[in-house]
């Protein structure tokens, strides 16, 4: 066992201890700092795993962007009290799903390991075959030869992939990511004739003050 | 580099992250912990991806991750979104009183 290897046993646990303390943790902030750590030892384990653009993307966008988004919409909300911690809910239904998921992921865990117990050998000549098969004489094609891959870089690998072979998907997400801007956008306008105050709460959201009061059509202007 | 032996553990800790987050799904009641639940599942199966692509040579794997992280995002804006407009309608954040569209 080397020490990459103890490494990865060590974030590997970490990965495991901050998951559940993402569903057990009382307050929400700490779920939310459980889900960071998390995230940094998954793309230590990414680097590990010789997916170095991977690991930058998820440093990046997840523990950056979308954990401070969470934190900042946890900061603005504070429910100040968790529903959770009132009361286990008692729908006998809940558990029949909780042993449905843990048969499942049984499942899927014994294939996982039995599925990979052949040797390195065999499925680099698996990967080799497969190739070309698919494509003989394309190098872009299912398997690459990881010295080429070293001696290319893995961000040049995985850009001409993307930009090539992936094209259609990579256009499909960037649509994606318009619909979902659009939608955060025309979700979170005001409604005309709702409450502010929330029940029972003083949050820094209904202390501002109110702006303008909402015109007929001024919510489905700001939209676009 | 990673010796090949790790490769069922990594796809063993896959397996466990998504059966937490799903415990978390099912069993919390503050929908932005349910959130942050999905993101852990989303995580755990980014893992098996990288981690299968490690393991039979490709690339596509990485890429496919990528693709599932931009949708995480898009997922965690769409979804703070609703919680954030459900706080401002004056409802409690509480997962099982928002029934409305049951029946």
């Amino acid at each position: 066992m080397t020490g990459v290897d103890i490494l990865a046993y060590v974030v590997a646990g970490v990965a495991l201890v901050s998951a559940a303390g993402v569903v057990l943790s009382a307050k929400t902030i700490y779920s939310a700092l459980c889900l960071v750590g998390n995230m940094v030892s998954l793309a230590v384990l990414f680097l590990l795993l010789n997916a170095q653009f991977v690991a930058a993307v998820q440093i990046i966008i997840y523990a950056g962007a979308v954990m401070v988004l969470f934190v900042f919409i946890i900061a603005l909300l504070d429910p100040g009290h968790d529903p959770d911690y009132e009361g286990p809910r008692r729908d006998p239904r809940l558990w029949v799903g909780i042993v449905a998921v843990g048969y499942i992921t049984a499942q899927v865990f014994a294939l996982a390991v039995n599925g990979t117990t052949y040797s390195k050998a065999d499925h680099v000549l698996q990967g080799q075959r497969l190739a070309q098969a698919a494509n003989p004489g394309d190098q872009h094609s299912f398997a690459f030869d990881p010295g080429s891959v070293n001696a290319a870089g893995n961000v040049q690998v995985l850009g001409r992939e993307l930009f090539t072979t992936f094209l259609l998907p990579f256009e499909i997400t960037s649509l994606l990511l318009i619909v979902a801007a659009v939608g955060a956008v025309y979700l979170t306008r005001r409604l005309p004739h709702a409450p502010m105050e929330p029940p029972g709460a003083t949050s820094p959201v209904a202390a501002l003050p109110e702006e303008t009061a909402p015109e007929p059509g001024r919510e489905t202007v700001g939209v676009g | 580099m990673l010796s090949i032996d790790l490769f069922p553990l990594l796809l063993g800790l896959s397996a466990a992250m998504f059966t937490v987050g799903a415990v978390g799904v099912l069993v919390r009641r503050n929908p932005l912990v349910v959130l942050m639940s999905i993101e852990l599942m989303l995580n755990a199966v980014n893992l098996a991806f990288v981690d299968y692509g490690r393991y039979l040579n490709s690339e596509d794997g990485q890429i496919f991750t990528l693709v599932v992280i931009v949708v995480a995002a898009a997922e965690a804006v769409v979804g703070l979104a609703l919680v954030s407009q459900v706080y401002r309608s004056g409802r409690e954040l509480d997962i099982d009183d928002l029934s409305e569209m049951r029946e």
